[in-house]
């Protein structure tokens, strides 16, 4: 099994970089993680609000949503997520959330 | 000079047996020259250690290398057993009547040869010729478990069977689509789909190799928690309330979708993928099945709202378990048929395949939905306004459904009723050309599968998709309509990866949009190119 090593921890990955295990998860991890996306300075309260409500939605269902009520949930359109998150809502923004890979012909 | 590659060279060791180049492929027109001076990605060394890479420079298993000799020799005493319950009819109750026929009869004419879109595409490298892999495994059967076979196969042509061997079978036969364009092009019959899928059936089966994606995240995960998406029951309910909205924007009335409703004419059963990746099309089927007064439901129970039975694909008890699971649920619903909505496989799965296995009261009645859709458009129940599916069209056919079943008309039937620029492909119907996802393939992305699987196996679909529209303007933006989830799938990352959107304007979705977005007393078009609707309300 892969590892990264993010802010001095170094966590487990599959080979596309999605956390494996999921209660490892913390703040710290997204930002250090942002950081190596590409993304630069410290994550927005934008940022935020997705992150926090995939890993809501998550916990709560135990798959992402799909991406058009992440747009209605955070009042976020796509351009603007695809702008906070240049990977794109799943490559990004449920990467850095800690989700596991989508799975199933999605 | 160098000889062809011969079957009996898989078992001999070496870092690859067949390699593509950038030159190799197909050349692609304008607007794509550019890729056709490209490669696949090579893979990552340091992520490709300790699984077997000697096949062709891809992997789609990932199968770990063996510690030992030992556990060589271990792994080939495992294959042959495997290779031999596919020869009894206490162990493949499914398919072995053709696979006999299929290993007694190919003359070697090459026919499939040049029917195949991967041999085609690949610059017709040996190992991807449909006959090589069947003859790999027609030698093997022959010297291995037919009596005086070590002698007679001096004669008939010697294969050693060797890990190598082994682990490189096990890849290639993964790099066909079970597609059964072949099948469907040989003059005697034989079935080189069936025998790929054979043999991934006894991987599967026998010593557990199968592709992560569609084993232990597909199959496994659709048993234990519903869904191959993950997605349980509420989820399942909380992504249908969402599109239910969606859809009172569109239509300018309350769209509501059944759930669980005994009796029912209909049970209605998605691929799951549809409620997360294509909203609409979910969203779509519930408009007409409303504005059309149909008697329907869908069922909220674990497995009872994902269509998908990826066993089809490599594993007779996978397939079981989740074909007996779906009957049931319907018998218990005491609905009078399932409709299959647009999900290719699946179609094979739980009407054809299935029948083999759904005795007495599970034998419920199973219907495509392109066929009920088929009905609703023709009865004149729907009003519809044509000129709002005002821009070109052209239509996939999904293997499964067009050439193993059959269903080539009813989709036809819709189109001409409601999208005036509708094209052909060429060829088209039971000749048609698989996406390049079939069989799985638009499911799995692990290392550089995605790339080959884009360069190779789909390159043929985009050649035809780009030729139905070579009349057309570049900035008139094109719809190609794939009644089938992983075709979907597939189509969607080769308008990615090829940039196909910025330079040719390509859109995808499936059958029940289209209709939709041609309802006359829709307030919104349900079909957007980009930022674009595609027509105004």
């Amino acid at each position: 099994m892969p590892t990264i090593e993010l802010a001095g921890k170094s966590y487990e990955v599959d080979e596309d970089g999605f956390l494996q295990e999921l209660d490892k998860w913390n703040e710290e991890f997204a930002e250090a993680y942002a950081h190596a996306d590409g993304i630069e300075g410290p994550l927005t309260e934008e940022h935020w609000k997705v992150i926090n409500y995939l890993r809501s939605y998550y916990q709560e269902f135990g798959i992402a949503p799909m991406v058009r009520k992440v747009v209605r949930e955070t009042g976020l359109d796509l351009k603007r997520i695809y702008e906070l998150f240049p990977s794109g809502p799943g490559n990004g923004a449920c990467k850095l959330a800690g989700l596991a890979k989508p799975t199933g012909c999605v | 000079m160098r000889t062809r590659l011969a079957p009996a060279d898989i078992s001999r060791p070496s870092d690859r047996l067949s390699h593509i180049e950038a030159g190799d492929l197909a050349p692609l027109p304008s607007p794509y020259e550019d890729f056709n001076a490209t490669a696949i990605p090579p893979l990552k060394p340091e992520k490709v250690r300790h699984i077997e890479t000697s096949l062709d420079d891809t992997v789609a298993l990932a199968i770990p290398r063996p510690a030992s000799p030992e556990e060589e020799e271990a792994r080939v005493r495992q294959f042959l057993s495997g290779l031999k319950k596919l020869f009894e009819k206490e162990n493949n109750w499914t398919f072995l009547q053709p696979l006999l026929l299929s290993m007694e009869h190919c003359a070697k004419c090459q026919t499939c040869a040049d029917a195949c879109p991967v041999f085609e595409m690949s610059g017709r490298k040996e190992i991807y010729r449909p006959i090589f892999r069947a003859e790999v495994l027609r030698r093997i059967y022959r010297k291995y478990l037919r009596p005086g076979g070590k002698i007679a196969s001096r004669l008939t042509g010697d294969i050693d069977l060797n890990w190598t061997a082994i682990a490189r079978l096990a890849e290639l036969s993964y790099r066909c689509t079970l597609c059964r364009r072949c099948a469907a092009a040989c003059p005697i019959g034989v079935d080189n789909g069936l025998i790929a899928h054979e043999i991934r059936k006894l991987f599967s089966q026998e010593m557990g190799i199968a592709p992560k994606e569609i084993h232990d995240k597909g199959s496994i995960q659709h048993l234990k928690v519903g869904s191959s998406t993950g997605m349980k029951p509420p989820g399942a309910k909380d992504s249908v309330e969402f599109i239910q909205e969606e859809m009172r924007e569109i239509t300018g009335w309350k769209v509501d979708v059944p759930w669980d409703v005994e009796g029912a004419e209909i049970l209605l059963i998605h691929n799951a993928g549809e409620m997360l990746a294509w909203p609409d099309n979910v969203g779509a089927f519930a408009v007409i099945f409303q504005a059309a007064g149909v008697s329907w439901t869908m069922s909220s129970e674990a497995a009872g709202y994902d269509v998908v039975n990826y066993g089809l694909w490599y594993d007779d008890v996978q397939f079981s378990r989740v074909a007996v699971r779906h009957a049931d649920i319907t018998r218990r619903l005491k609905v009078k048929k399932i409709v299959i909505g647009e999900c290719g496989h699946a179609h094979k799965a739980l009407t054809v395949v299935a029948d083999r296995l759904l005795t007495g009261d599970l034998n419920v009645p199973r219907e495509s939905a392109l066929v009920t859709l088929a009905d609703i458009v023709l009865s004149g129940k729907l009003r519809f306004d044509p000129r709002r599916n005002d821009f070109p069209v052209t239509l996939h056919d999904p293997c499964n459904v067009v050439r193993s079943m059959g269903i080539v008309a009813p989709q036809r039937r819709i189109l001409e009723k409601i999208a005036p620029r509708f094209r052909e492909m060429t060829p088209h119907g039971v000749e048609n050309y698989c996406c390049g996802g079939g069989s799985g393939f638009a499911l799995m992305s692990g290392h550089n599968f995605a790339d080959w699987r884009n360069r190779v196996s789909s390159r043929k679909k985009f050649m035809q998709i780009l030729a139905a529209f070579e009349n057309e303007p570049a900035e008139v933006p094109k719809y190609v309509c794939a009644p089938c989830s992983n075709c979907k799938g597939a189509i969607r990352d080769l308008i990615g990866h090829y940039h196909a959107e910025e330079r040719s304007r390509l859109y995808y979705g499936g059958l029940v949009e289209l209709i939709v977005n041609a309802m006359a007393d829709m307030k919104k078009p349900i079909i957007r190119f980009g930022d674009e609707p595609s027509w105004k309300a």
